[in-house]
């Protein structure tokens, strides 16, 4: 108890040696307490946003780990790309069946489950797309991938039921939604029924939903309203939809894709429910034939359609855990299950990640410079005060415990810094690090910028659509066939975290304690290594 | 019975001897003064007698037990009470605060070490007013004196002082002399070292050192 008070008041005796020591200890604490605050911002800001976050995921083919298979050198070959190789595996990587999709939803971890069904129409004389200036009118056969993007491939099915239907691109898609809880854009309120109302839920009516632009171009159609839709693969089908809705979408505003048909443009979709698709499909398959292309190849008549199914999880351990559920439920290795909202929730992390990475290295570099500055002062301490330990020593006071009086020195005034450099960190914590957040995010965007002007997109470009699995229907986005088509035309990083709330925490406080706790040790350590080398009596016939 | 017997101490700074088979036994209740001329081993005695350093060959024995075989920062604690040459008191100390905390290192258990401390000082001359001061705002009298009620506060059966007249106008050096001698009167083995012949005369024994003589190489 009495190495504590002759401490204290060594402390208060010395007052410039004590304020230079706790000033030094101030910064290095304030420092720390913003370095420490940025790594907690960024733990705190993904944890709450995953708490409150549902997590939705689709199946698709495992494209990466089929070509990796597909590069190894078998049986003596010199490896490469087999083309016949190749198309075996496609042949025989098969689309998943709704009825297989329905099975994995059975698993614990999945909370709810929805699905759409887009097919490509075309439209007759009455009733004409949305184009732009650059997109070509009418079908463009027998060349188009049904979907581009998060939903990969088509997912047509051609006669033997296989990937691979390259079927007519027609100037309409429509999409058939199993239940309200698909329709994400108009749950998340970037489409909104202007005029009459959606569609029956899982009517077979053939009621649908038409957008704003598409009702008013060209086309003059209102609700009650009746269009024709026809087969691109064979022109004489056709089919009759009662308009019982038109929306307005944010979606359609932005598009300028040219490069995709006008049937993948946001404005010439049509909406409708699952079962009504399903049953429009149903008659096309009853009056398909079988037609030849011009290089000989057989393929339906049938509308094609694309399936995409979607799995909500509550939280992101249930869809960690659907994985193995799925497996055992019968889900094939070549398969692999993505979640975009995760993605992009990664994405959008990225600036206070790269902040938080850069706190890291901030306070390991403060950490050192602060711990060699209290380690030099506090040499210089002990060789001031020489003959204090000497006249200690002398007079009876083991070595340890002048050492321990030392060390209690550095430790009060770095723990009185610690906590006015916690309380300053905590003021200032939350405005540097949005200050800091705010010009991570701006840096990113000018990145993403400048990449959209080197490849010639300045209207923006979707660098992430091209990504996506491969698989029959596994949009990234649930009924998009084609992915993140709302993100066309945007930078697909743009909503970044550029805000925290609170940085600081008992977790903070605790880690500081830690830091002053470790860098009185390796200050004391130096003043334990200086006093047991000391005699008493050198140092006092010295001073004599 | 000798409290601290010296039995054939030799000592030596490297190839330097300084005390060779040095033997001698201290009673209680009686004043000792080393005395020697210059170099003669005196403060190295000291050195030896206080536990601060240790002899080349011999003993030095506490009450029949040898002092290296008894822990030397407890027998500098409690055994022993060294008022040094110097003084060597903590200097942004208070003197009341230096001597409760020679009374803090010696253990001294218990309340009311502020006001032993206090009366110990009152004891060598010092006031309230003068025992709140630090000790660098004393005269040289006055620390020494705060050195004496240093060693004497946690009661060592043996005082040793170094020169303990040496920077003292003639009146102070009686009353200092006048402090030992009653600590002697009262069961204290007190050991002086000095120059001095007239502290010598007061003292009831005298020790003199003789200086080792370097032989001539041929």
């Amino acid at each position: 108890m009495f190495i504590f008070k002759n401490a204290i008041r060594c402390i208060l005796r010395s007052k410039s040696r004590s304020v230079l020591l706790g000033i030094i200890s101030l910064v290095i604490a304030i420092s720390a307490c913003l370095g420490l605050s940025i790594r907690q911002a960024a733990e705190s800001a993904k944890a709450e946003t995953l708490a409150g976050m549902s997590i939705t995921a689709t199946i698709s083919f495992d494209r990466q780990s089929m070509m990796g298979n597909m590069g190894r050198p078998q049986n003596g070959s010199q490896g490469g790309f087999d083309k016949e190789q190749f198309e075996a595996m496609m042949g025989g990587a098969s689309s998943l069946t709704l009825e297989e999709y329905e099975t994995y939803a059975q698993a614990a971890s999945v909370q709810n489950f929805y699905y759409t069904l887009t097919v490509s129409v075309d439209g007759n004389e009455d009733f004409s797309p949305v184009t732009t200036s650059s997109e070509s009118s009418g079908s463009s056969a027998g060349t188009s991938f049904g979907g581009f993007g998060g939903g990969g491939f088509g997912g047509g099915k051609n006669p033997d039921g296989m990937f691979g239907g390259f079927g007519a691109d027609g100037d309409f898609s429509i999409v058939g939604y199993s239940s309200y809880a698909a329709m994400t854009d108009f749950i998340n309120s970037t489409a909104t029924v202007t005029s009459g109302s959606a569609f029956e839920e899982e009517t077979e009516e053939y009621q649908c939903m038409i957008s704003l632009e598409l009702a008013t171009y060209n086309n003059n159609l209102a609700v009650g309203d009746t269009i024709t839709i026809v087969n691109p693969n064979a022109e004489t089908e056709t089919y009759t939809l009662t308009i019982v809705g038109i929306y307005e979408s944010d979606a359609g505003n932005d598009f300028s894709m040219s490069v995709f048909g006008s049937g993948q443009d946001p404005a010439n979709q049509i909406y409708m429910s699952a079962n009504a698709v399903a049953k429009l499909i149903a008659a096309s398959e009853s009056v398909s034939t079988t037609v030849k292309d011009d290089n000989g190849r057989e393929s339906e008549t049938a509308m094609m359609e694309s399936l995409t199914a979607t799995y909500v999880f509550a939280d992101v351990e249930s869809y960690q855990r659907f994985d193995a559920e799925a497996r055992a439920l019968g889900l094939e290795d070549s398969y692999v299950i993505n979640s975009s909202d995760l993605t992009e929730f990664e994405n959008s992390l990225t600036p206070l990640k790269t902040l938080s990475t850069m706190a890291g290295w901030f306070l390991l570099v403060i950490l050192i410079i602060g711990a060699v500055i209290l380690v030099v002062l506090n040499i210089l301490n002990i060789r001031e005060r020489k003959y204090e330990i000497g006249v200690l020593t002398a007079m009876g006071m083991k070595k340890w415990k002048v050492a321990l009086q030392f060390m209690a020195e550095i430790l009060v005034v770095t723990m009185i810094a610690i906590f006015l450099g916690a309380g300053i960190g905590a003021v200032s914590s939350v405005p540097v690090t949005n200050a800091l957040l705010a010009n991570q995010a701006a840096s990113q965007n000018d990145r993403a910028d400048r990449l959209e002007q080197n490849f010639g997109r300045p209207d923006g470009f979707d660098f992430g659509g091209f990504g996506g699995g491969f698989g029959g229907g596994s949009g990234s986005r649930p009924g998009m066939p084609g992915g993140n088509r709302e993100d066309m035309g945007k930078n697909p990083f743009t909503n970044y975290i550029t805000e925290v709330n609170s940085a600081m925490n008992l977790t903070v406080v605790l880690q500081m304690i830690g830091i002053g706790l470790l860098l009185t040790l390796v200050a004391g350590a130096v003043a334990i290594l200086f006093i047991m080398r000391y005699n008493p009596l050198k140092i006092l016939s010295n001073r004599d | 019975m000798a409290i601290l017997s010296l039995q054939n101490i030799c000592f030596s700074y490297g190839f330097t001897p300084v005390l060779k088979d040095v033997s001698y036994d201290f009673e209680p209740g009686k004043m000792y003064c080393i005395v020697g001329k210059s170099g003669a081993g005196k403060t190295t005695l000291l050195s030896l007698l206080s536990g601060l350093a240790a002899p080349n060959s011999g003993k030095i024995l506490y009450n029949g037990e040898d002092v290296t075989k008894i822990d030397k920062y407890k027998f500098r604690s409690k055994y022993i009470g060294v008022i040094f040459q110097s003084f060597n008191l903590i200097t942004k100390f208070t003197a009341l605060e230096n001597v409760v905390l020679s009374m803090d290192i010696a253990g001294v258990k218990g309340g009311g070490k502020k006001a032993k401390a206090m009366e110990l000082l009152q004891n060598v001359g010092l006031d309230e007013d003068e025992a709140n001061r630090r000790v660098l705002m004393l005269s040289g009298g006055q620390q020494q004196r705060v050195a004496i009620a240093r060693a004497l506060s946690y009661g060592p059966d043996i005082i040793l002082a170094d020169e303990p007249t040496g920077n003292l106008d003639t009146d102070t050096q009686q009353e200092i002399m006048d402090i030992f001698r009653k600590l002697a009167d009262e069961g204290k083995c007190v050991i002086l070292v000095s120059h001095s012949p007239d502290v010598a005369k007061l003292c009831d024994e005298r020790y003199e050192l003789v200086k080792i003589s370097k032989k001539k190489k041929n």
